[in-house]
C-alpha cells in the first residue's frame, strides 16, 4: 500500500517496514499536501525541507542496512513545531513581528527528541502570538483556519498544530498549553491533543509564557499516535530544573482497558455558565461509552474551580510581563531603529513589535506585581492554587481520572469573540488543570448537533499519572474510532 | 463598576513595561485592562487565612542542581548572529542616558 | 566643608554596607555551563541562558550554593533551609533577560555577625567612646586596651548573578553621561554573584573600612573569590546617614557607589558624613539619592534621585525548584570550613607568644601570615625568641612595602621566610643594630641576597665590646664638658645627644643599648 496521509504512527511504521514506500517517499508526499492544501488553512509558516529529508535519508539507510526495528517510536512520521519551540537554523518567531528575523541558535529539548525518535521535521506551525489567545487571531502573521469550517477559528493558542493535523498535513505535531492551548485547539479540530503533568516533558527551548503553567504536548489523530508521540519526548531533561524523572509506557497504557477504573464526574460544571447544550450532551454520552466499557462513575466536587480563571489571569500575565521583557531589541528581536537613546528604542521596539494581546498581558502582569497590588492579587492566587490543587487530590482519593468538557462551545467563526474577557471565558474547563499541574487531554467524542462542528471531551488526570487518561482515551477512541482528517481534507481529494 | 485604573496609571504602566502606546491606544487600553481586573475579583473574595502559597506547581521537586562543569557555547558570531546592531564583538545600543530613561 | 573630627563631634553617622563578591574561584557561571574568565574578547563566553535568549532555562551551579553556605559559616550566619529564587524585574541592556534572578525575603544566610578590632588613629574616630574603660560596653561596643571591639551585625547574604559590562562610547572618559553609544558585553552576564547586607551597625569610616577588610581576609580565606576590588569582583556600596548626638532617630540616607579600594572606601564616606553635616547645618535637607565618589575631584556626585522606592515587581522564579537544604549538605560545607582570620590570630597569640595586637595585624593579609608560619617552621628551636621580632617585621616593614607598591608580590619577593629569619636573628643576637637591620631589609629585596652577605660586605657587625665602647664613651664625656655640665644640672634629654656622638664616633655600628648602659653610669 502506497502512503497516504491518513496513515497513523503504526501504519507508517509497518508500510516502512515491509518496503511499501521508503521515508523520502513520506516527505515528499507531505510537502506535496503542504503545497497544496495549506494555502487554505495556513497553519504552517515554515518549511523545514533540507532536514526532513536529511531524516528520511537516514531511515531509509536503516531500513536499508536492517537497523530501523531499533529506531525510536516516531520513525518516519511526519512531524511539526508549534513556532514557539527553537530548532536551530529555523526561524522562531512565535507568530510575532518582534522574532520575525529570529533564527534560532539552539535546539529545544522536545523538538531534539522528536528528531531522535525518528520524526521527519516538516515544519513549523503558527499560532497565538507568544501564545496568548484561543483562536490563533492574534498571529501577526494572519490566522489559521479550522479545516472543518474554513470560517471558523481552529482554537488557540497551537491553533497551526492542530490545524495541520486535522487537515492531514502532519501526523503528529507538538503544542504547548499554558491554559488550554493544546486541548481547546484539539477539541475545535476534532483531533487528540495532550497536555502532560507539569514537569513531564522538558520545556528547554520553548519560548516562555507562563513558566509555572507551560507545558509541551503532542496533538494527534489517534490516541495511540499521542502515546507514541508522549513515550517519545517525556522524560527528565538536565536543562530543565523542573522536568523529572518519568518511567511510563503511554502506548502500554492504551491497552489495558478500562474495566474498574473509577471515573469521577463534577456536577458543577455541566452548569457552567455558557456551556452549550450540544457539548453538554456529546459529553454525557462519552460519560456513558465509559460506564459501558466497564468504568465506574463517581461524582467528585473542585470547590474552588470557580476561582480558577481569575487565578489564571493573575499568575499567567505576571509570569508572563517578566518572561517577555528580554524582548528589547538589543540581543535580538524587532528594533526600531534611529532613536538617539535607548529609553526610545525600547518603547517603539516593542510598541512595533508586540501586538495588542500581547500588550495587555505585559501590562497587566506589570501592574498585578507592582507593590501593594502584588499582595490583592498574585499573592492569593497562589494560595487560591493551593486549595486547587488541594481540591484535585482530594478528588483523586475518589477516582483515578476525572471527565470534563474541554471546551464549552465548538468552534466559533472569526471576529465573533471580540472582547477580550469573553475570550478567556473559552478556557473555563482547562485552566485549573495547568494551576494545578495536572495532565489532561482532549480526545474527540462527536459532532455537535447543532454546529455539526467536533466536540471534545477532557480526560484530567493526577500528577505523574498521565497513563490513565490514556487508558480511558483509549476506550473513547473504541468506541468513537480514531479522528478522521477533516472532510473537506480527506485524503484522497487531494494529493495522496 | 469601579474603575481601578485611569489612563494616567495605565500611561505609567506602559512607561514601566517600556511599551509605547498612541493616545487610542491608551483610552482602549484602560478599558481593556479595567474589565479584565474586574473579572480577578474572585481572588480577592476568599477566607485565605493560613493558606499557604504554591509558588512552585509540583510540591516535592527541590535542590535541583548542576555540577560545575564547563559546557562549550556559543562562538562570538553565534552569539551576536541574532543582534539588530553590533560593533567590535559587541552589542551596539543608544545613549542609556537620555529622555526616555529614567 | 569641616574636617570629619570635627562633624563627628556634633553628629553620629549610620553606616550600612553591601558587599557584592563574585565567586571567581569556580569553573562556569551561575546558571550555565559558560567559563568564567576575566579580560576575554567580548561575547566568547556565552550561551543560550546568559545571554537570554527566548526559551532557555536556568539550572544552578551546586558549586555556588556550597560558596554561599561557606561564607555565611564564616561570618557567623545562620543557614536556612528553605529559600528559593526570585525574579527581581528591570530594564537595564546589561541583564540579558532583563530580570536579575535573585533571593526572596528569605536568603540562604541570615542573621550573622562579625566583631571588627579597632586600635590606633582609626579608633579616635569614636570620639563617643572617651573615658570608656577596656572592659566596658555601650551598645555594640567593647573597650580594649588599645581601641575598642564593635559587633556588627550581618543582615544576610543571598546568592545572585552578575550582570554584564558595558562600554560607553561618545563621551569623555567612557563615562555614561554624555555617551552617544554604549557596547555590551555578557561574559560576565550570569557570574555568581553574592551580596551580604549589614545591619546600620556602623559609626565611623574607619569601621566600615576594617568590615571589608575584614570580609576580604575571611572570602580569600575560605577561597571564594579572588575579591579583585581593582577587577570589581569585590565591590562595596554604603549606606550613610546622620543624626544628633544623643538622638535615636534615622536621618534620611544616601546609598554611595564606585568606593573600588579601602581607601576609597573610607574617603568616600568621610566626604559624604561631612557633606551632609554641611548641609544640614546650613538649614538644608538631604535627598534620598544615589551618588558617585569621584575620588580624583574628592567628592561625591548625584547620580539618581530616588523619589519612590525602586518596585523591582520582586516574585519567585518558578524555572528554579526551591531549596530544602539537608542537615547532611551544611555540615558537608562546613567541613571544609578552613581556619579563619580569628582563629589563626588566635593561635598565633598561643602558639608564639603573639600579643593580640600583632596577631591581629599579622593575619590581615594573607600573605603575611603565611610568610609569618613559614619563618617560625623555618625558626626551629629560636621560634619562641624570634616570634615577635619577626611579627614586627610582617606587620611594620612587610606590610608598609605592600601598601607602597600595590604590585609587591611577598612570595615572590627575594626576601624569603628563610632570609627574614636570618635577618632577624642577627638583630636579636645583637650581631647588628635594629637600625641596621632597615637597611638590611631593603638590601634584602634590592639585591636579592643573603641578610649575612650584606652584613659582609658592608662591614655592619655591631660592637657591644663593653671595653672597646667604654673608651668611646670616656672620650665623647671628655669633649664635651659643658654638656656634662648641664647634663648634671637636671638637663636629662641631653643622654640623647650623647648617644648621637658615641654612635657618630662608631659609625653606627655600636649597640645603642650598651652605649647608653654606659653614659649612664659615668655621667650619674
Amino acid at each position: 500500500m502506497a502512503y497516504s496521509a491518513n496513515m497513523n504512527v503504526a501504519d507508517i511504521r509497518a508500510g516502512l517496514a515491509a518496503g511499501e514506500f521508503t521515508a523520502r517517499e513520506v516527505a515528499e508526499a507531505s510537502f506535496k499536501r503542504i503545497e497544496e492544501l495549506d494555502g487554505d488553512v495556513h497553519a504552517f509558516l515554515e518549511l523545514t525541507k533540507d532536514a526532513a529529508f536529511e531524516q528520511a535519508a537516514k531511515i531509509d539507510a536503516a531500513i536499508a542496512n536492517g537497523t530501523f526495528d531499533q529506531m525510536g517510536p516516531l520513525a518516519g512520521v511526519p512531524v511539526a513545531f508549534k513556532d514557539n519551540m527553537n530548532y536551530e537554523g529555523t526561524h522562531t518567531t512565535c507568530s510575532s513581528h518582534m522574532l520575525e528575523n529570529y533564527v534560532s541558535p539552539y535546539t529545544a529539548t522536545c523538538v531534539a527528541k522528536t528528531i531522535e525518535a525518528g520524526g521527519i521535521p516538516l515544519g513549523k506551525l503558527n499560532m497565538d502570538e507568544f501564545a496568548f489567545g484561543s483562536s490563533t487571531e492574534t498571529s501577526a502573521f494572519g490566522p489559521t483556519k479550522n479545516p472543518w469550517d474554513l470560517e471558523r477559528v481552529p482554537g488557540g493558542s497551537s491553533g497551526g498544530s492542530a490545524a495541520s493535523v486535522a487537515a492531514g498535513l502532519a501526523c503528529v505535531t507538538l503544542g504547548s498549553d499554558t491554559g488550554g492551548s493544546i486541548r481547546q485547539p484539539a477539541s475545535f479540530c476534532g483531533i487528540v491533543g495532550v497536555k502532560p503533568t507539569y514537569g513531564m516533558v522538558s520545556r528547554y527551548g520553548v519560548v516562555a509564557f507562563g513558566s509555572s503553567l507551560d507545558q509541551v504536548g503532542p496533538f494527534a489523530r489517534s490516541v495511540r499516535d499521542a502515546a507514541a508521540a508522549m513515550d517519545a519526548i517525556c522524560g527528565h531533561d538536565p536543562m530543565d530544573c523542573t522536568s523529572q524523572y518519568v518511567k511510563a509506557d503511554f502506548r502500554a497504557a492504551c491497552e489495558q482497558g478500562v474495566a474498574g477504573m473509577r471515573i469521577g464526574v463534577v456536577p458543577g460544571f455541566m452548569d457552567a455558565p455558557g456551556l452549550t447544550d450540544e457539548v453538554k450532551a456529546r459529553v454525557a454520552e462519552a460519560t456513558e461509552a465509559l460506564r459501558a466499557a466497564g468504568a465506574e462513575i463517581v461524582e467528585v466536587e473542585l470547590p474552588h474551580a470557580d476561582a480558577a480563571i481569575a487565578a489564571y489571569y493573575v499568575l499567567g500575565p505576571c509570569e508572563a510581563f517578566s518572561n517577555l521583557a528580554r524582548f528589547d531589541s538589543v540581543r535580538y528581536g524587532y528594533c526600531d531603529e534611529g532613536h538617539k537613546d535607548l529609553g526610545s528604542q525600547y518603547e517603539a521596539s516593542r510598541a512595533a513589535g508586540f501586538g495588542m494581546e500581547a500588550k495587555r498581558r505585559i501590562m497587566l502582569g506589570s501592574y498585578l506585581l507592582s507593590s501593594g497590588v502584588y499582595e490583592k492579587y498574585y499573592y492569593p492566587a497562589q494560595q487560591v492554587r493551593t486549595l486547587i490543587t488541594q481540591d484535585y487530590q482530594a478528588a483523586y482519593e475518589k477516582c483515578d481520572v476525572i471527565l470534563a468538557p474541554t471546551s464549552p462551545r465548538t468552534a466559533f467563526k472569526f471576529g465573533e469573540v471580540g472582547d477580550p474577557v469573553e475570550m478567556h471565558l473559552a478556557d473555563i474547563f482547562t485552566v485549573s488543570i495547568n494551576i494545578a499541574g495536572n495532565g489532561g487531554m482532549s480526545v474527540p467524542c462527536g459532532l455537535g448537533a447543532d454546529s455539526g462542528l467536533p466536540v471534545g471531551v477532557q480526560l484530567i488526570a493526577p500528577q505523574f499519572k498521565d497513563e490513565n487518561m490514556f487508558r480511558a482515551a483509549a476506550a473513547l477512541e473504541a468506541v468513537y474510532g480514531a479522528a478522521p482528517i477533516a472532510p473537506d481534507f480527506a485524503a484522497g481529494k487531494a494529493g495522496e | 463598576m469601579t474603575q481601578q485604573l485611569t489612563q494616567r496609571d495605565v500611561r505609567d504602566i506602559a512607561t514601566y513595561a517600556r511599551i509605547g502606546l498612541t493616545d487610542e491606544e491608551l483610552e482602549q487600553m484602560t478599558v481593556d485592562l479595567n474589565n479584565i481586573i474586574e473579572t480577578l475579583k474572585p481572588i480577592t473574595e476568599f477566607d485565605l487565612d493560613g493558606v499557604e502559597p504554591t509558588f512552585h506547581p509540583i510540591g516535592g521537586l527541590s535542590n535541583v542542581m548542576r555540577e560545575d562543569v564547563e559546557v562549550p557555547g556559543f562562538t562570538q558570531e553565534q552569539a551576536l548572529a541574532n543582534a539588530p546592531k553590533q560593533q567590535d564583538g559587541s552589542f551596539l545600543i543608544p545613549a542609556i542616558l537620555g529622555g526616555g530613561d529614567q | 566643608m569641616k574636617k570629619l573630627e570635627e562633624v563627628l563631634q556634633d553628629w553620629e553617622a549610620v553606616i550600612g554596607l553591601e558587599i557584592h563578591a563574585e565567586l571567581t574561584t569556580l569553573n562556569t557561571k551561575m546558571f550555565c555551563g559558560c567559563k568564567l574568565e576575566f579580560g576575554a574578547d567580548p561575547n566568547t563566553h556565552t550561551c543560550p541562558i546568559c545571554l537570554g535568549l527566548p526559551g532557555a532555562l536556568p539550572v544552578p551551579n551546586k558549586a555556588a550554593i556550597e560558596s554561599i553556605v561557606l561564607a555565611g559559616l564564616a561570618t557567623n550566619c545562620d543557614i536556612e533551609k528553605h529559600s528559593m529564587f526570585y525574579r527581581k524585574n528591570y530594564m537595564y541592556p546589561d541583564m540579558a533577560k532583563n530580570f536579575q534572578t535573585t533571593q526572596g525575603p528569605v536568603a540562604f544566610c541570615m542573621r550573622g555577625h562579625l566583631d571588627l578590632e579597632v586600635d590606633g588613629a582609626g579608633a579616635k574616630e569614636r570620639i563617643d567612646l572617651d573615658g570608656l574603660k577596656p572592659g566596658e560596653s555601650q551598645g555594640n561596643v567593647t573597650a580594649t586596651e588599645d581601641g575598642y571591639v564593635a559587633h556588627v551585625g550581618i543582615t544576610r547574604i543571598h546568592m545572585e548573578e552578575d550582570a554584564g559590562k558595558m562600554v560607553h562610547i561618545g563621551g569623555d572618559e567612557g563615562r555614561i553621561a554624555g555617551a552617544t553609544h554604549s557596547l555590551v558585553d555578557y561574559n560576565r552576564a550570569g557570574t555568581p554573584l553574592i551580596e551580604l547586607v549589614t545591619e546600620p551597625d556602623l559609626r565611623t569610616p574607619e569601621e566600615a573600612r576594617l568590615f571589608m577588610q575584614k570580609l576580604r581576609q575571611i572570602y580569600l580565606a575560605i577561597g571564594i573569590s579572588d575579591c579583585s576590588m581593582e577587577e570589581g569582583s569585590m565591590r562595596c556600596d554604603g549606606n550613610v546617614s546622620l543624626r544628633r548626638r544623643g538622638s535615636t532617630g534615622l536621618g534620611v540616607k544616601t546609598e554611595l557607589k564606585n568606593m573600588n579600594s579601602f581607601k576609597n572606601l573610607h574617603d568616600g564616606l568621610a566626604y559624604e558624613i561631612c557633606r551632609q553635616a554641611q548641609v544640614l547645618e546650613e538649614g538644608g535637607q538631604i535627598y534620598q539619592e544615589t551618588r558617585h565618589w569621584d575620588p580624583s575631584a574628592k567628592r561625591t556626585i548625584v547620580m539618581r534621585v530616588k523619589e519612590t522606592a525602586d518596585d523591582y515587581r520582586l516574585f519567585p522564579e518558578a524555572d528554579l525548584a526551591p531549596y530544602d537544604l539537608t542537615d547532611e549538605f551544611i555540615e558537608g560545607v562546613r567541613a571544609k570550613l578552613p581556619e579563619l582570620p580569628d582563629q589563626k590570630a588566635a593561635r598565633f597569640q598561643e602558639s608564639f607568644g603573639l600579643s593580640a595586637y600583632d596577631a591581629r595585624h599579622l593575619v590581615e593579609h594573607r600573605a603575611t601570615s603565611n610568610f609569618f608560619e613559614e619563618g617560625m617552621k623555618l625558626a626551629g628551636d629560636k621560634a619562641a625568641k624570634l616570634a615577635k621580632p619577626l611579627a614586627n617585621l610582617a606587620i611594620n616593614d612587610i606590610t608598609a612595602r605592600m601598601n607602597a607598591d600595590e604590585s609587591f608580590d611577598l612570595a615572590a619577593s627575594p626576601l624569603t621566610p628563610a632570609r627574614a629569619v636570618e635577618l632577624v636573628g642577627l638583630i636579636a643576637t645583637d650581631a647588628i643594630s635594629s637600625k641596621q637591620g632597615k637597611e638590611v631589609f631593603a638590601a634584602v629585596l634590592d639585591e636579592d641576597k643573603d641578610p649575612s652577605a650584606i652584613v659582609e660586605e658592608r662591614g655592619m657587625k655591631q660592637v657591644s665590646d663593653t671595653g672597646a665602647i667604654e673608651a668611646v664613651v670616656d672620650a665623647v664625656v671628655a669633649a664635651h664638658p659643658d654638656e656634662v655640665a648641664r647634663y648634671k644640672e637636671g638637663n636629662t634629654k641631653l643622654i640623647g645627644f650623647f648617644v648621637g656622638q658615641c654612635m657618630k664616633e662608631m659609625r653606627g655600628q655600636g649597640n645603642p643599648k650598651v652605649i647608653n648602659q654606659l653614659l649612664a653610669k659615668k655621667l650619674n
